[in-house]
């Protein structure tokens, strides 16, 4: 129980920094913390592949690719004193608190049954059992997913990159004339 | 154990905070991340108390899923940023312009 509340107060601790900090290089760094943390309550649920992939793909490479793309952007070139407007901070916790107490509403009703531990077979055999069974056809569509993600990644990011090239040849072209 | 329900609940919820509190398209690209970890730890804690194994499956499901939004996301942002010179929802009118 110690740990559980341990756990849980460290995530709900850095969840609170990637909403609140000022600066977004923290925000990703606490973002990291929370995926890490969130990865251990993983671990003590009983589920240790997921917390390995969670470790592996969440924390490892996505919190990661976003310091990169925070490198390529260059961040401080942005003034940090935009306006913040009310209105926005208003709505966004009143949604935050009618959606937090729905929530709150259902696991209280069902808190009984919720909190009941059912002992399934947890190894790794039998998940993938599953997996390559079961759910075959969603897996490869999962990977078909994967692969247009790459595929519109390339296409979104090279793009602009050709039209500029060809400005550049246009340019060079006049000035040689 | 119960706990941790509305530790998933509250990481959700912080996520949706962000994603309309926040102003530029970064973070709230962080805090979508956040809510697919909220909802991640809902599809195990689901799968501990009911026993069926498929809501382990769907974690897996959920994570090749936000992946492919942030590696698409971030990219687009990258595009934008080539394009605009920003990053912040103020100074993007691409519609009504």
């Amino acid at each position: 129980m110690a740990a559980d509340i341990f756990l849980t107060i460290l995530t709900v601790v850095f969840a609170l920094m990637v909403v609140f900090s000022k600066k977004t290089v923290v925000s990703a760094f606490a973002l990291l913390m929370t995926l890490l943390s969130l990865a251990m309550i993983f671990f003590q649920l009983g589920t240790v592949f997921l917390s390995a992939v969670q470790v592996l793909i969440n924390a490892g490479a996505i919190a990661i690719l976003f310091v990169f793309v925070m490198m390529l952007i260059n961040l401080e070139q942005f003034p940090n004193n935009r306006e913040k407007s009310k209105v926005k901070l208003v709505i966004s916790t009143f949604t935050m608190l009618v959606v937090l107490g729905v929530f709150a509403l259902v696991i209280n009703n069902n808190i009984e049954t919720l909190s009941v531990v059912n002992l399934t077979d947890n190894s790794m055999k039998a998940l993938f059992d599953k997996l390559f069974n079961a759910y075959f056809l969603p897996f490869e569509m999962a990977t078909v997913l994967l692969l247009a993600a790459i595929v519109a990644c390339i296409v979104i990011t090279t793009h602009e990159k050709h039209e500029n090239e060809e400005e550049l040849q246009i340019l060079k072209t006049e000035e040689k004339l | 154990m119960s706990i941790y329900y509305y530790l998933a609940a509250f990481l959700f919820c912080l996520g949706l905070l962000g994603t309309i509190f926040k102003k530029d398209l970064i973070s709230m690209l962080l805090c979508l991340e956040l809510m697919m970890g909220g909802v991640a730890l809902l599809f195990i804690l689901f799968s501990k108390s009911t026993g069926f194994l498929d809501a382990q499956l769907m974690v897996i499901f959920t994570m090749i899923i936000s992946a492919c939004e942030v590696a698409i996301g971030l990219s687009l942002i990258i595009a934008l940023y080539r394009k605009k010179q920003t990053i912040y929802t103020d100074d993007i009118k691409i519609i009504t312009e």
